[in-house]
């Protein structure tokens, strides 16, 4: 039987949930032995909303744009670094577009056999499910998602990581 | 993180008091350094009359998003206002403008920031929402109509 996991991706949004996904997947990747991908999705559909609503004037779209391009670099780097430091090499990636679609589309062409994501925030209406990035992504990857819950023990896990 | 998380009785006003707009932003940033949410009020009311100056973020029916880019905001922060009267904010269909959303981050939260006003832009959609919300009459209602939405 050939290893179940040989792939993982960890999406990266910049909130703290995801960076504790992050040094779960790199936790992961070194006790299986797994290849390590982080994704960074600068999520277009999102300011093409609000110029579509006129919250945003179209010079904000692009001046948010850069801002998001610049966050992506930041954690993406952020996640190298964490890896670095427990010896795991991580193919880090941006992408954009709609941020589901985007990741769904990574783990197909990457052959992801693990996705992990950070803690979902509380759904508390019916439009939370629909419009939930990390919500949609785990409803939609076409692969096993893990869902990393309990930020101390994960913090834990990874110091102690040798 | 969802905009519900941010929204608690401190940072809604009701009613705004505020008849004008720029007295209006005014007393949502004041909102949000008696809330403990932002420290410096002029740096934030900054923030947003420059935003404002490129064009209102009045929408239609009622509602505005006045926003800003600010390190006077540690973290993403939103006031929530609600004017009896309504305040001209340069809105696209003339109306005065009675449902505020006003959002304040730090540069770096890009990612936050761009997600709570989708989700704002989104909730504005449904007027039948709204008309209910611009009807509160105290911050419990404010908060009990948008986290049982």
């Amino acid at each position: 039987m050939t290893r179940p996991i040989r792939k993982i991706m960890v999406y990266v949004d910049g909130s703290e949930q995801s960076i504790t996904a992050a040094q779960y997947a790199i936790v992961l990747a070194k006790t299986l032995g797994a290849d390590l991908y982080a994704l960074y999705v600068v999520d277009t559909r999102a300011l093409a909303e609000l110029v579509n609503s006129r919250i945003f004037l179209e010079s904000e779209q692009e001046e948010y744009r850069r801002d998001l391009d610049g966050d992506a670099s930041r954690y993406l780097n952020h996640v190298r670094e964490l890896a670095r430091r427990k010896g795991v090499p991580v193919a880090a990636e941006k992408a954009s577009g709609a941020v589901h679609v985007e990741i769904k589309a990574k783990v197909a062409s990457l052959g992801v056999d693990l996705l992990v994501l950070g803690e979902i925030s509380q759904i508390r209406s019916r439009r939370d499910e629909l419009y939930n990035e990390t919500e949609r992504a785990m409803r939609t990857a076409q692969c096993p998602v893990l869902v990393a819950k309990g930020e101390d023990k994960i913090w834990d896990l990874y110091e102690s990581l040798e | 993180m969802a905009l519900i998380d941010l929204i608690e009785e401190s940072v809604v006003r009701v009613p705004l008091a505020a008849v004008g707009k720029d007295a209006a932003i005014r007393e949502l940033v004041d909102t949000l350094v008696s809330a403990g949410k932002i420290l410096d009020a002029e740096t934030a009311y900054r923030a947003v009359l420059d935003r404002e100056a490129k064009g209102s973020t009045a929408l239609e029916e009622g509602i505005a998003v006045p926003h800003g880019k600010t390190l006077a905001a540690r973290e993403l922060t939103i006031a929530i206002g609600i004017s009896a009267a309504g305040v001209e904010f340069g809105s696209m269909d003339g109306k005065p403008t009675r449902l505020f959303f006003l959002l304040l981050a730090p540069p770096d939260k890009a990612g936050p920031h761009i997600e709570a006003l989708a989700e704002i832009a989104r909730m504005s959609r449904s007027k039948a929402f709204c008309a209910s919300l611009a009807a509160c009459r105290t911050p419990s209602e404010v908060v009990r109509l948008l986290k049982d939405e």
